[in-house]
């Protein structure tokens, strides 16, 4: 099963999560709210692999 | 100085009617709070409404056959077609104003900004979000920022990877739209697909504009965003509540796609207000509505445009800021409104040539608007276009396809119709979309002479000869109006309902109320909850001063549409005439609570209020038809009489002053029936040596050609006595005064008979048809001037009073 890493960010005091999913939340933050997403999407990625490596 | 920032968003096919439940439901919070916070109102679109022309219209503050930017796609010079542009804008936009006074703009999205311009500040164009090749979606990791499309180069690095391509959407952010997508089967899910779309575009937008609000120095940031018009064109159908002829699983399934897009605005909106201070002004405008009640049509028409029939005449204007107005309304905006409005917020001068007018009504600190001959006189740098370097044409095929897929431009076709007929097509249609624009605002004239130029009757386009059809009458070429309906009657261009409608029409114009009368309630009998021949009729029926079946018609069609100001408008109008004052006033009122920029709804109800003895009020009423009809002489006209009633010499003089520059035509103009009473009122005049020239025996022995609009300046005499055929030719625009002078049809008869030594005995039936027939459409005529005055005389006592 593929690992699920949520990240968060903070704005203006209140914390958003980040699930790799997206949220609509996210994408109405505009430039914060979709590097936010990318980067959470990317270290996902990444865990993953990093996951699938060390099992092999 | 620090100046204070401007903060324009575009929000294309916003509508009140969805808004205001939505707030009512709690649903749109960050936009109830700004209403509350500052100025709302509804903003009149303009004809045609078709985006790129209005957007460049609210950009400029000039009509469509002004600014030059037409329809949805354009000749590219190198005898092909692309997407509109900003190669064809004529005039400067409010990005170059700002260029040109030393301020810095963010523009982003703008529908057409593409290809981008050096102004001073950040430009992406509203071909930044394509990430089709064609019909093929091009994969992210090969997606590449097209040239052209941002300004300046170097804030491309911080503002590519802000993209959200369709293939990132997932399902967890499509599920807010539609939550029960997992019952959708497997080729039944290409409408998540289309959602996706949208939803990416729109991001790009926002991050885009987010990016560029926090990292560059602005003054004035425009950010435009298609998405509500997307959306409302693909699901507005299944909005609640449900069509009858929707199926019921589609609309469990899509209801919420329209509301999911309006929410998601509001939350856009919350970001962008969190990121702007107390010192800058925001206005949100829409360009037009969106029918989303029983207005939403059946179908769609399967022509070019053919989806701007589900818009809506009035869109959405909010704005908020140190020194608007807070919770109050906006009355009479339109469209051409927002640059004149956007300049007075910055303190910078409105050019004189502008369509607009500064909404001066929402700022609070009673401020000035300034004004300079034009902005386009000035010879200072504001941006130029950026030259496009190399091949991209994919790129252009990509916007080309999505226009398509809306069903904004015909399937073009590309690989098989050659480009010069391509090329040949779009001028064709955007001929008509011009001709359009003209004749929204009365120049029929311009418009006829285009449409003749590109109609073809080997290639008809059932659209533009109707509209030939129209402008011809409006114009009073009747005979050129009959040609092209017995052409679209011979070869079955349109459907038999539609014809009888625009014969109704051309009937009308030749004041044959009758007969458009039979037209219409023929085509009633198809289509008996059409608001349009319901509307036709009703006036009619006015115009006949039948108030009881004008009443009956104006009730259908508020019935089927209770906002309609123009019914009630014309139960005014009926009350008006049979002299039920208090009545009219309210029907007219009803009317001006509906659509505020509505002269004429303003003008009858100042007439109202003071044959009631208002005095006060009707001129509080005529001084503001005097601002939205300047050109008016019968307001001017009440006017000095009212303030002479109330004893304010000044002011009546002020009037009569201006009246007097209007080089009206003062001769009175005396008509009727060919009765006893009238060669009585022709005897009075002459024993009284007015000067009645001799116009009938003129237009007959010199054989006038009444088509010519000067016919009537040619005519010598004091009185003209002008005999009732001659009506439907007169342009009312310069006359002022009519004396009807009434008779009985028998009494009429009986003094032609005596005249052509007739028996007495001997009636004429089909001479009375005609008799009646010809007063009929003259009271008709009366009817479609709203600048004449008419004096109806049964007695002669007051002739020459009048005179």
């Amino acid at each position: 099963m593929k690992k699920q890493t949520t990240k968060s960010i903070q704005l203006n005091g209140e914390t958003f999560k980040i699930p790799a999913g997206g949220t609509l939340g996210l994408l109405a933050l505009g430039n914060i709210g979709v590097r936010a997403w990318k980067e959470a999407k990317a270290a996902n990625v990444n865990d993953n692999s990093k996951e699938k490596n060390e099992k092999k | 100085m620090k100046k204070n920032k401007v903060l324009l968003i575009g929000w294309d096919s916003a509508d009140w009617k969805v808004i205001d439940r939505l707030i009512a439901e709690g649903k749109m919070p960050t936009l109830k709070a700004m209403i509350e916070e500052g100025v709302k109102g509804k903003i009149a679109t303009l004809n045609p409404p078709l985006s790129p022309m209005l957007w460049t219209s609210i950009a400029t503050g000039f009509r469509p056959y002004k600014h030059g930017v037409i329809g949805f796609v354009e000749p590219d010079g190198k005898g092909s077609v692309r997407p509109v542009s900003s190669n064809f804008r004529k005039v400067k936009a409010i990005w170059n104003i700002l260029t040109m006074e030393g301020y810095k703009s963010n523009i982003i999205g703008w529908w057409p900004s593409n290809p981008v311009e050096t102004i001073n500040g950040c430009m992406v164009s509203n071909m930044f979000q394509q990430e089709k090749n064609g019909s093929k979606i091009i994969e992210q990791e090969n997606w590449e920022v097209q040239p052209a499309t941002v300004h300046p180069e170097r804030i491309i690095d911080k503002i590519k990877d802000l993209r959200v391509h369709p293939h990132e959407i997932t399902l967890n952010l499509v599920s807010p739209f539609v939550p029960n997508f997992a019952k959708l089967g497997k080729g039944d899910d290409s409408n998540l697909g289309i959602i996706s779309k949208f939803l990416a575009h729109a991001s790009t937008v926002h991050a885009a504009a987010t990016e560029l609000m926090e990292t560059e120095e602005w003054d004035f940031t425009a950010v435009y965003h298609d998405a509500l018009d997307h959306f409302s064109h693909g699901f507005m159908r299944f909005y609640p509540p449900k069509m009858a002829h929707i199926d019921e699983v589609e609309f469990e399934m899509y209801k919420n796609v329209v509301e999911g897009a309006y929410i998601f605005h509001d939350m856009m909106l919350e970001r962008l207000l969190g990121m702007v201070d107390d010192k800058t002004t925001v206005m949100i405008v829409s360009d037009h509505g969106f029918h989303s009640d029983h207005m939403r049509p059946i179908h769609i028409p399967q022509v070019p445009a053919g989806p701007a029939i589900e818009h809506a005449p009035y869109g959405i204007i909010v704005a908020k800021g140190p020194n608007i107005k807070k919770g109050e309304q906006i009355f009479g905006a339109s469209v051409l409104d927002v640059t004149p409005t956007l300049l007075m917020m910055m303190g910078l001068p409105i050019g004189k040539d502008m369509d607009g007018k500064p909404l001066v009504d929402m700022f609070s600190d009673g401020r000035k608007a300034t004004y300079i001959e034009s902005w386009e006189k000035i010879d200072k740098f504001g941006g130029e276009l950026v030259k496009i370097d190399g091949d991209v044409e994919n790129d252009v095929t990509a916007a080309l396809q999505q226009l398509i897929e809306l069903g904004y431009i015909d399937d073009l076709n590309i690989e098989n119709v050659n480009e010069k007929d391509r090329v040949k097509n779009i001028i064709k249609e955007n001929s008509f979309y011009l001709a359009k624009s003209y004749s929204s605002t009365g120049l029929h004239d311009d418009a006829l002479e285009l449409l003749l130029e590109v109609e073809t009757k080997s290639d008809p386009d059932y659209r533009i000869l109707h509209e030939i059809v129209n402008c011809a009458v409006k114009t009073n070429r009747f005979a050129l109006a009959n040609e092209y309906l017995q052409f679209i009657r011979k070869e079955k261009i349109l459907i038999d309902f539609h014809i009888d409608i625009l014969d109704a029409k051309v009937q009308i114009g030749l004041n044959q109320p009758k007969e458009a009368i039979k037209l219409l309630n023929k085509a009633l009998k198809v289509d008996n909850q059409s608001v349009i021949i319901l509307l036709d009729l009703a006036n009619i029926y006015n115009g006949l001063q039948m108030k009881k079946e004008a009443l009956k018609c104006f009730n259908k069609v508020l019935a089927l549409d209770p906002e309609n100001a123009h019914a009630y408008y014309g139960k005014g109008l009926a009350y008006l005439r049979a002299d039920e004052y208090e009545k009219a006033v309210e029907e007219f009122l009803n009317a001006i609570d509906r659509l505020y920029h509505f002269p004429l709804a303003h003008l009858y109800l100042g007439e109202s209020l003071a044959l009631m003895k208002e005095y006060e009020a009707a001129i509080g009423t005529f001084e503001l038809v005097k601002t939205m009809m300047p050109n008016l002489p019968k307001v001017y006209r009440w006017l000095q009489d009212l303030y002479d009633l109330i004893d304010d010499p000044i002011k009546s003089r002020e009037n009569a002053s201006i009246l007097g520059k209007m080089h009206l035509d003062k001769r009175t103009i005396i008509c009727g029936l060919p009765g006893p009473k009238m060669e009585d009122a022709l005897s009075m005049l002459k024993q009284n040596k007015v000067n009645i020239g001799k116009s009938f025996d003129v237009l007959k022995t010199q054989n006038l050609d009444v088509l010519k609009k000067d016919w009537f300046s040619q005519l010598e005499g004091d009185v003209i006595y002008l005999p009732l055929q001659y009506f439907p030719s007169l342009n009312s625009r310069n006359l002022n005064k009519f004396i009807f002078i009434k008779d009985s049809l028998e009494d009429t008869i009986e003094h032609m008979n005596k005249k052509a030594k007739i028996k007495a005995n001997t009636f004429n039936f089909e001479l009375m048809n005609n008799l009646n027939k010809i007063e009929e459409s003259t009271k008709s005529w009366f009817g479609k001037q709203p600048d004449v005055d008419v004096y109806y005389l049964s007695n002669l006592d007051k002739l020459m009073e009048i005179i």
